[in-house]
């Protein structure tokens, strides 16, 4: 038998795991990957760009509800035909269909909106010279961006979210035990997105819900009703989170580089972009991709087994030293290699060009109104996750004149 | 005009394949494989790969080569 290498064993189900750890930077020192309860995490640059991207790794997420003892119910129904679960013909033939209503092209536009939305919503506390970022700007920023661009009117958006939250339990290890309350999420954001589609038929607007309602209905190879309103469903409960998230996350790696944040201020136009794909970098809310072997199949001295899973560390990879520069810093000159924040292969998220444009308008906004930002007392924090982000996060902050 | 693939910028991630089939496919390894040129009736589809691409590492050129 070939001898194997010693690899690293990490606890990643103990609440204390945190990706961000001496532990796991030690272990990408020693091997492109460890061992973990769930599978191999591979932690260096070269191989999550390889794997993430292998014909034999497929998303592997329909299972997820089975796992823990939910099937058949209104949220795995939904869950079993999101795009994020299908595989083969049926994901591809979607995916292309809505691919162009998220194009770069056609968010361009709506820049200025979010702009004078991040500027409302500062101006309700920017006087103040401290806030709490979740509650006062992440989330209603992630929300009511979602509601422009399904032209859901956004006074909606208290209860939107709080469906979108609702159904978000659903990726955690207590679904089981909330699955009454998500199953009725479902019911009930099935029955809106409906009525929104119907609208939208009636009379067309300006919005990415229009878009795909007309791609339902002239295309080729068209989305069929149901396929439709699943995927405003997807929309809605995908959208919200992770932006708001996101930005909590850019605005904590921003508060301890104070010189990059008044670069940033100095020149958004200049620096916005490269603002986002660093804060992606460092500290992305996605902080493993998770993948399954549709085969098995051999990559370097490791055999990786049909039906096993293969865990991506996105924040690991992405500050691998083998290929970047000072790489834990944000440094806005520097021309870096691409992260796998938003995943990758034909899985790579749908909402990125959204993602980044909104996150840029953001931080753009804060930055040049806000300077002196710090990190108040009380932050807190999700578990390290898929989808990690602040429950509170208290900033204080100069404003700038 | 001709398709051009930013070969520096472009991560394999196959999203052009499923747009626009006919031009561009993924190799066994993974790797982008594409035409340069291209039937007009597929113009659509190929304007679809260009705008689709999360790196946007395709550009279509003028210049007949
Ligand atoms: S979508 Fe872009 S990055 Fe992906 S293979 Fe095609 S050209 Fe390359």
């Amino acid at each position: 038998m070939a001898r194997q290498p010693t690899t690293s064993y990490l606890d990643i189900t103990g609440e204390h795991f945190r990706m961000n750890s001496e532990e796991v930077r030690k272990a990408r020192t020693t091997h492109w990957y460890a061992r973990t309860e769930w599978g191999i995490a591979v932690l260096t640059y070269e191989d999550s760009s390889f794997l993430l991207k292998h014909p034999q790794l497929t998303q592997g997420s329909a299972k997820w509800p089975a796992q823990h003892g939910v099937v058949g119910g209104r949220f795995d129904t939904w869950w079993q035909k999101t795009l994020l679960v299908l595989e083969g013909d049926e994901h591809n033939r979607i995916r292309r269909l809505v691919n162009p209503a998220f194009s770069a092209r056609q968010i361009e536009p709506m820049h200025d909106r979010f702009r004078s939305l991040a500027d409302e919503l500062i101006d309700d506390w920017i006087d103040h010279g401290q806030t709490e970022f979740a509650s006062g700007f992440a989330a209603p920023y992630a929300t009511r961006i979602l509601c422009m661009m399904l032209g859901i009117a956004e006074h909606d958006w208290k209860k939107i979210h709080e469906l979108a939250a609702t159904i978000g339990l659903g990726l955690g290890v207590t679904i089981k035990q909330n699955i009454a309350s998500i199953d009725d999420a479902v019911v009930e954001l099935t029955r809106y997105a409906r009525s929104l589609v119907q609208s939208r038929r009636e009379s067309p607007r300006n919005d990415v819900l229009s878009t795909l309602v007309a791609t339902r209905d002239a295309d080729a190879g068209k989305l069929s009703d149901e396929e439709l309103v699943n995927l405003v469903i997807l929309l809605i409960f995908a959208g919200i989170d992770t932006t708001r998230n996101q930005l909590a996350l850019s605005i904590e790696s921003f508060s301890k580089q104070p010189d990059q944040w008044e670069k940033l201020a100095a020149d958004p136009d200049r620096y916005a972009t490269k603002a986002v794909e660093e804060a992606l970098r460092v500290n992305p809310i996605g902080r493993w991709i998770s993948r399954e072997a549709a085969e098995t199949f051999q990559h370097r001295e490791r055999t990786i087994e049909k039906g096993s899973t293969v865990h991506l560390f996105t924040l690991i990879s992405a500050t691998d030293p083998a290929e970047f520069g000072n790489p834990d810093r944000i440094d806005l000159e520097v021309e870096r290699s691409p992260h796998f924040a938003f995943g990758g292969g034909i899985h790579h998220c749908l909402g990125h060009f959204v993602a980044r444009a909104d996150i840029g308008v953001a931080l753009s906004a804060m930055a040049t109104r806000i300077t002196d930002l710090r990190i108040g007392e009380g932050a807190e924090w999700l578990p390290d996750s898929g989808n990690t982000g602040a429950v509170t996060l208290p900033i204080t902050f100069a404003q700038r004149h | 005009m001709k398709i051009v693939v930013d070969q520096v910028k472009c991560q394999n991630h196959g999203l052009c394949a499923i747009s626009a089939p006919a031009n561009f496919a993924l190799d066994t390894d993974g790797k982008l494989q594409y035409h340069e040129s291209f039937n007009e009736e597929n113009i659509d589809d190929i304007e679809d790969a260009v705008d689709s691409c999360p790196l946007q590492a395709i550009t279509l050129s003028r210049d007949a080569a």
